[in-house]
């Protein structure tokens, strides 16, 4: 189980020219359990910020963060939660499962447990045939299955992701999106993502915070209450995603 | 956990066609190298016999006299005791300036401010010769073979550090932050995201420092010691033993080779294999 709860978070940063600027204004967020929440808004608006505050990597100035119903700073099972990257960030001198193992190193996970959980999590995104194979040989696609399957490997209880597939072909970026779906489900992880696309937020997500920028604030949270699988191309999803947009 | 299959991918391997003709195709260029090699070699043979017919034996010998020459020194026990105390006086200060100029360069990466105050040093002993070293090492240990491996170790040392140094400014703050998102400790990190970034520029630099530590030995032995393969060098030159200067230097040019095609080559292949064929289809 896991659930995020960000209450009243507001943040600035310090500019270089001494002036603070204020990134996020009294920010009420919630991520239920085994769902998917996505943050949309136009870039700019603190997105990234707001999902590194509730990865642990940044502290808010003023506001609250519950993970699990518990206090982030009374929080301890920060490892059931993984972080996937706008950039793959693969490590260009580790094969594919080396890459896959990286996050269950961290762990201290024992080496023969390591290997048989990165076959199966290179099963999962089916890549096992490329487990020896190093980034630089492998096409976008497949790197951004590689580095899904190491947020993956820990079996993570909540999946952030910030903007993971915006850098991939269309198609493959549907591919993508399909895999993330089943594997949730499968996993039934909570996910919080980060995106600008907002087919992608309608596609994917039951639930849609929107950010309006400077400073970034909580413009409206909708509910999307269509059936799983959702063509991007239906109706159904081009109207949501259109009225989303107007609210950007 | 019971697992579906994934959606089929539409990608194709890409190392699954061409390989098998690439590596044939290496071989055959492998072989017309090598070919090359033994020509080459031939030739700078038959051009030193045609030079040596016209010219004194002290000014030129012939390559069948240098061959004469080494093999009797070869088959003495001097020989190797001169070429053992030689190498293990340039593997000694290159050890000792790995073994500072590693944690030195790790240092002044990770502190600017140190790195900052620092870099003027590197410069100064960087423009002091290493003849020069060799004649301090001269008047501060005389003739011992701490002699030549401080001359060894002042010519590595600032090599191998420069290059570890230059390589943590190259450390990708991405892969800092992905290893913090996995709660990765400060030594994980250094071992697992750190060093792998330096140990290219570190190889490198380490290959330039044998190198130059290997050849300005022999200086600093013609200098001050009373061994090694740099004092027989003198004492042959003294006595106008032209075949012998020649014999010796042979031996110390295959013995470079020797290492670089045996040793560093194979191990940087290995090490590095995850950066073949970047970039070059």
């Amino acid at each position: 189980m896991a659930s995020v709860k960000v209450q009243c978070v507001s943040k600035w940063f310090e500019r270089r020219d001494g002036e603070s600027l204020h990134v996020l204004q009294n920010i009420d967020l919630e991520a239920p359990e085994k769902t998917i929440t996505a943050i949309v808004g136009a870039s700019g608006c603190g997105k990234s910020t707001l999902l590194n505050i509730v990865a642990g990597l940044i502290e808010p100035d003023r506001g609250c963060l519950f993970l699990n119903g518990v206090k982030a700073s009374e929080f301890k099972d920060w490892r059931s939660m993984t972080y996937m990257f706008q950039e793959d960030r693969l490590l260009p001198w580790r094969t594919a499962a080396q890459n896959v193992a990286f996050g269950l190193e961290a762990a201290g996970v024992g080496r023969a447990e390591r290997k048989e959980r990165v076959a199966e999590t290179l099963e999962l995104v089916g890549l096992s045939q490329f487990a020896d194979v190093f980034p630089h040989e492998l096409s976008g696609g497949m790197r951004s299955r590689v580095a899904l399957a190491r947020s993956l490997v820990t079996r993570p209880t909540l999946l952030l992701m910030d903007e993971p597939f915006s850098k991939l072909d269309p198609t493959i970026r549907e591919q993508m999106h399909a895999e993330v779906l089943r594997i949730a489900e499968l996993m039934s992880m909570t996910i919080l993502f980060v995106t600008h696309d907002v087919e992608e937020a309608v596609v994917l997500a039951s639930r849609v915070v929107v950010l309006n920028p400077r400073p970034g604030r909580v413009r409206e949270t909708r509910t999307i209450d269509l059936p799983y699988p959702r063509d991007r191309t239906s109706a159904e999803v081009q109207q949501e995603a259109r009225s989303l947009r107007e609210s950007l | 956990m019971p697992v579906p299959a994934a959606t089929p991918l539409v990608e194709k391997r890409p190392t699954d066609g061409p390989k098998t003709s690439h590596t044939q195709g290496s071989r055959e260029k492998r072989l017309r190298l090598l070919s090359m090699r033994v020509l080459l070699l031939l030739l700078l043979l038959v051009i030193w016999q045609v030079a040596s017919l016209g010219t004194a034996p002290f000014v030129l010998p012939s390559p069948g006299r240098v061959f004469d020459a080494w093999w009797s020194l070869v088959v003495t026990a001097g020989f190797w005791r001169d070429f053992g105390i030689t190498f293990w006086r340039v593997l000694m200060g290159f050890a000792l300036a790995a073994a500072i100029g590693v944690p030195l360069g790790v240092l002044l990466g990770a502190n600017e401010k140190l790195g900052e105050f620092f870099d003027p040093v590197l410069t100064v002993v960087n423009t002091v010769s290493s003849s020069i070293w060799a004649i301090f090492a001269l008047i501060w240990f005389g003739l011992s073979d701490w002699t030549t491996i401080f001359v060894v170790f002042m010519t590595a040392m600032p090599l191998i550090l420069t290059n570890v140094w230059q390589g943590t400014r190259t450390v990708n703050a991405d892969f800092v932050e992905l290893a913090q998102t996995f709660r990765m400790s400060r030594l994980q990190v250094m071992l697992k995201i750190y060093l792998p970034t330096i140990l290219p520029p570190f190889f490198a630099g380490a290959r330039l420092a044998f190198g130059f530590g290997a050849r300005v030995s022999l200086v600093a032995e013609t200098l001050g010691a009373s061994s090694g393969i740099g004092y027989r060098l003198r004492q042959a030159a003294d006595l106008v033993q032209t075949d012998q200067v020649f014999a010796w230097t042979l031996t110390l040019v295959a013995l470079m080779i020797a290492i670089e095609s045996l040793v560093l080559k194979p191990l940087e292949s290995r090490l590095f294999a995850w950066k073949k064929k970047a970039g070059g289809q």
